[in-house]
C-alpha cells in the first residue's frame, strides 16, 4: 500500500533528475510541506484530506515553479555538486521554516473514517489505505496521460532527449524546466497529502523519503513513468517484508523495522551492481 | 599542468600561493591561543579546527578528483567510536586514538570504496549518503556501540584540557600540509585528471579506481583523525553527535566556500563558516539552522568556485559575471 505513495514521490522525483539532471535533496521536504498543507486545511477548514491532494498538489507546483525559474535555473548548468548543495539549503530553510511556523509537535489527520475497514479471505484491509493506493494510481497514471498526448509533456519529454535539438525546435527552455521542477514539486506534495493519512506529521518526516525515492527511481529505471509505478510497488513490499525480519549476528540483535535506511542501502546497492538501469530502464543513465 | 590550471583560473594545483602563506600564518597564531587562559575561545577553535580537518578530508576526493561524497561524516563516526569503544576497554591516550582510528577508517574506505567508485555522479553521492544513514541506524542498534545512549569517555583533568586543544591544532596541520603535499606529487595530479576528464585520464595511463580510492581512503584518514581527537575532547559520543546531519554537509560547504581543489580553501573556509556559525548558534539559539540554509543558497547563488577563485582571479567584475552566466540556463 505505501508502494503506491513512493511512486508517486518517486515519479516527482525521477521526472526533475531525469531532465534537469538534478537530484532534489529538498524532495522529501517537498513531501513534508504537502502533508502539512493538508493538515492545515483539515483542521482550519474540515476539508477532506482526498480533496486536499489536487489542492497540496497546486500549491507546491507553483511553488517548485518559482524556485527552478527564480534560483535554480541560475546554476543548473554548473557541476553537479551547486544544485546538490543548493536543494540541500533549501531542505534546510524549509524544514526549520515549518518548525517555525507548525513547531516540533507530532501532528495527525484523523477524519471520521480513519478506522472503517474491511476484510477479504482473513485479511483485514483499512479504506483509507485502499484508497490512498487508488488514488496513487490515477495520479501516475493522469502523469503518464499528460506527458505523452499534451504539449507541454511532448516539450518536457523532447529536452529528455536532447536539449539543444528542443531548443532549436522552439522549447523555451527555462520555461520548462520550471514547470518540470513544479511538477516535482507538487508531485511530492499530492504524495505528503496522501501520506498524511497514515503517517503523523512532523517537520523532519520527509527526510526517509529522499532516500527512498532515489532507490525507486534506480530500482525501477529513470525518467519513465512506468518505472516509478513498477519501482515503488516492488521497494513497497520488499520494504514491508524486511521490516518484519529479526536477526541476531554475533550476539547482536537487530530488528528490522529500526533499520529502514539499512534496507534502502541494500536494496539499492544490489540493483546497481545487478541491473544499473531498473528493472524498466532501457539505455544506461 | 599547472600552467594549464591557472589560465583556467584555477590557480594551480594547489590554488593561490597567497592564500595558502596567509593560511600558515592564520596555524601559527592559533598555536598560542591557549596562553590567553580563555575556554570558550578555545572550545570555539577548537571546533573550527575540527572542521578544518574533516574539510580537508573531503577536499582530497570531492575537491581533486571530483567524486562528491555526501556521507563522509561516516569516518568521523568512525574515528569518534574508535577513541570510545577503546576508552571501554580502558585505553585513554590520543596517541592509541589515533593511529586505530586511521587504520579502521582507511580499512573501511578500501572496502566500501571500491565498489561504489565505480558509481559516477549523483549515484555516487546518494550511496555516500545511504552509507551515512546506515551507518546511523547500525550505531543505534548495535549494543557494542552503546546504541542510542551512547558511550561516555574517560577525560584527562580539567587543567590539561588544552591538550585537546593542541591535538586537533596538530591534525588540522597535518592535514593542511598532507594536501599540499599530496597535490604536489604525482598522485595530485592524476586526481586532478580524473577530475578534469576521467576517460582520458584512463587513455594516458591514470588507473582511475586505484587513484580514487587512494584519494577517498586519505581523505578518510583526516576525518577520521578529527573524530578521534573529538571523542574524549568532548566525553561523550552518541550517534546524533558522531553521525550529525551538520558535520556531514558543513565541511563541503567550506571546502566550496573557500576554494575545492586548493590547499588553503578548505581552511579559510571553515574559519569563516565555522566561526559564523557559532555567533549565528549563540545569538539565534533556535533558529540558526536556517540562516545556514540561507548561507549555502547564498555560497552556491554567489561564489560557486570559492575565495581562493577569488583571490587568484584576473579579468576583476566582467570575469566573475561570466563565469557565473555559464552556469544560468
Amino acid at each position: 500500500m505505501a508502494g503506491g505513495i513512493l511512486a508517486v514521490a518517486a515519479l516527482g522525483f525521477s521526472l526533475v533528475w531525469g531532465i534537469l539532471n538534478i537530484i532534489n535533496l529538498a524532495h522529501g521536504t517537498f513531501i513534508m510541506l504537502g502533508a502539512y498543507i493538508t493538515w492545515q486545511l483539515f483542521t482550519s477548514f474540515h476539508l477532506d484530506p482526498f480533496l486536499s491532494v489536487p489542492i497540496a498538489f497546486a500549491i507546491m507546483y507553483g511553488f517548485g515553479y518559482v524556485l527552478q525559474r527564480g534560483l535554480i535555473n541560475q546554476v543548473v548548468r554548473a557541476p553537479i555538486l551547486a544544485t546538490f548543495l543548493l536543494t540541500f539549503g533549501l531542505s534546510l530553510l524549509l524544514v526549520n521554516l515549518a518548525l517555525i511556523v507548525w513547531t516540533g509537535d507530532t501532528r495527525a489527520v484523523s477524519p471520521a473514517y480513519s478506522g472503517a475497514n474491511f476484510t477479504v479471505a482473513g485479511v483485514t484491509v483499512p479504506w483509507t489505505k485502499l484508497a490512498t493506493l487508488g488514488a496513487a494510481l490515477l495520479i501516475t497514471a493522469l502523469m503518464h496521460v499528460w506527458l505523452v498526448r499534451s504539449k507541454l509533456g511532448r516539450a518536457i519529454r523532447a529536452m529528455a532527449m536532447d536539449v539543444g535539438a528542443a531548443q532549436l525546435a522552439g522549447v523555451r527552455v527555462a520555461h520548462v524546466y520550471a514547470v518540470t521542477f513544479g511538477l516535482g514539486a507538487g508531485l511530492a506534495g499530492a504524495a505528503g497529502a496522501l501520506l498524511s493519512l497514515s503517517y503523523s506529521l512532523n517537520p523532519s518526516m520527509g527526510e526517509p523519503f529522499l532516500i527512498k525515492s532515489f532507490v525507486v527511481c534506480v530500482l525501477g529505471g529513470l525518467g519513465s513513468v512506468q518505472g516509478a509505478l513498477v519501482g515503488g510497488l516492488v521497494y513497497g513490499i520488499v520494504e514491508s517484508f524486511a521490516s518484519q525480519l529479526d536477526v541476531t549476528v554475533l550476539g547482536q540483535h537487530l530488528s528490522g523495522s529500526g533499520l529502514q535506511d539499512v534496507i534502502a542501502l541494500v536494496v539499492l546497492l544490489v540493483v546497481l551492481v545487478a541491473r544499473p538501469t531498473g528493472i524498466m530502464g532501457r539505455a544506461a543513465a | 599542468m599547472n600552467r594549464l590550471l591557472r589560465g583556467l583560473g584555477l590557480g594551480g594545483i594547489t590554488g593561490s600561493p597567497q592564500a595558502f602563506a596567509v593560511s600558515l600564518g592564520i596555524m601559527a597564531l592559533l598555536l598560542a591561543l591557549p596562553a590567553l587562559h580563555n575556554g570558550y575561545l578555545e572550545l570555539t577553535f577548537r571546533n573550527i579546527l575540527m572542521f578544518a580537518a574533516m574539510s580537508y578530508g573531503w577536499n582530497l576526493l570531492g575537491g581533486y578528483t571530483g567524486y562528491v561524497s555526501f556521507g563522509n561524516v561516516v569516518f568521523f563516526g568512525i574515528g569518534a567510536y574508535c577513541s570510545a569503544v577503546l576508552s571501554a576497554h580502558h585505553v585513554d591516550s590520543l596517541l592509541a586514538d589515533v593511529p586505530v582510528a586511521l587504520v579502521c577508517a582507511a580499512l573501511f574506505a578500501i572496502v566500501v570504496g571500491v565498489p561504489i567508485l565505480r558509481l559516477r555522479g549523483h549515484y555516487f553521492g546518494i550511496a555516500t549518503l545511504g552509507i551515512a544513514l546506515a551507518a546511523a541506524d547500525l550505531a543505534n542498534n548495535l549494543d557494542v556501540l552503546g546504541g542510542s545512549g551512547g558511550l561516555a569517555l574517560k577525560q584527562v583533568p580539567q587543567e590539561q584540557f588544552s591538550l585537546y586543544y593542541y591535538a586537533m591544532w596538530a591534525v588540522a596541520l597535518a592535514c593542511m600540509l598532507g594536501t599540499f603535499a599530496i597535490a604536489r606529487s604525482k598522485l595530485g595530479y592524476a586526481f586532478v585528471a580524473i577530475r578534469e576528464n576521467e576517460d582520458a585520464a584512463q587513455v594516458l595511463g591514470v588507473w582511475p579506481t586505484r587513484y580514487k580510492v587512494t584519494a577517498y581512503a586519505l581523505g578518510a584518514m583526516m576525518t577520521a583523525a578529527a573524530g578521534a581527537v573529538y571523542a574524549p575532547a568532548n566525553g561523550f559520543v552518541d550517534p546524533s553527535i558522531a553521525f550529525a546531519v551538520d558535520d556531514n554537509v558543513f565541511p563541503i560547504v567550506m571546502s566550496i566556500l573557500g576554494g575545492m581543489g586548493t590547499a588553503a580553501g578548505p581552511f579559510i573556509g571553515a574559519l569563516l563558516l565555522a566561526g559564523l556559525n557559532e555567533i549565528l548558534q549563540s545569538q539565534f539559539v533556535k533558529i540558526h539552522s536556517l540562516f545556514f540554509g540561507a548561507i549555502i543558497v547564498l555560497v552556491v547563488l554567489f561564489l560557486p568556485r570559492g575565495i581562493v577563485y577569488l583571490i587568484g582571479l584576473r579579468g576583476g567584475m566582467r570575469r566573475y559575471l561570466a563565469d557565473r552566466a555559464a552556469f544560468r540556463v
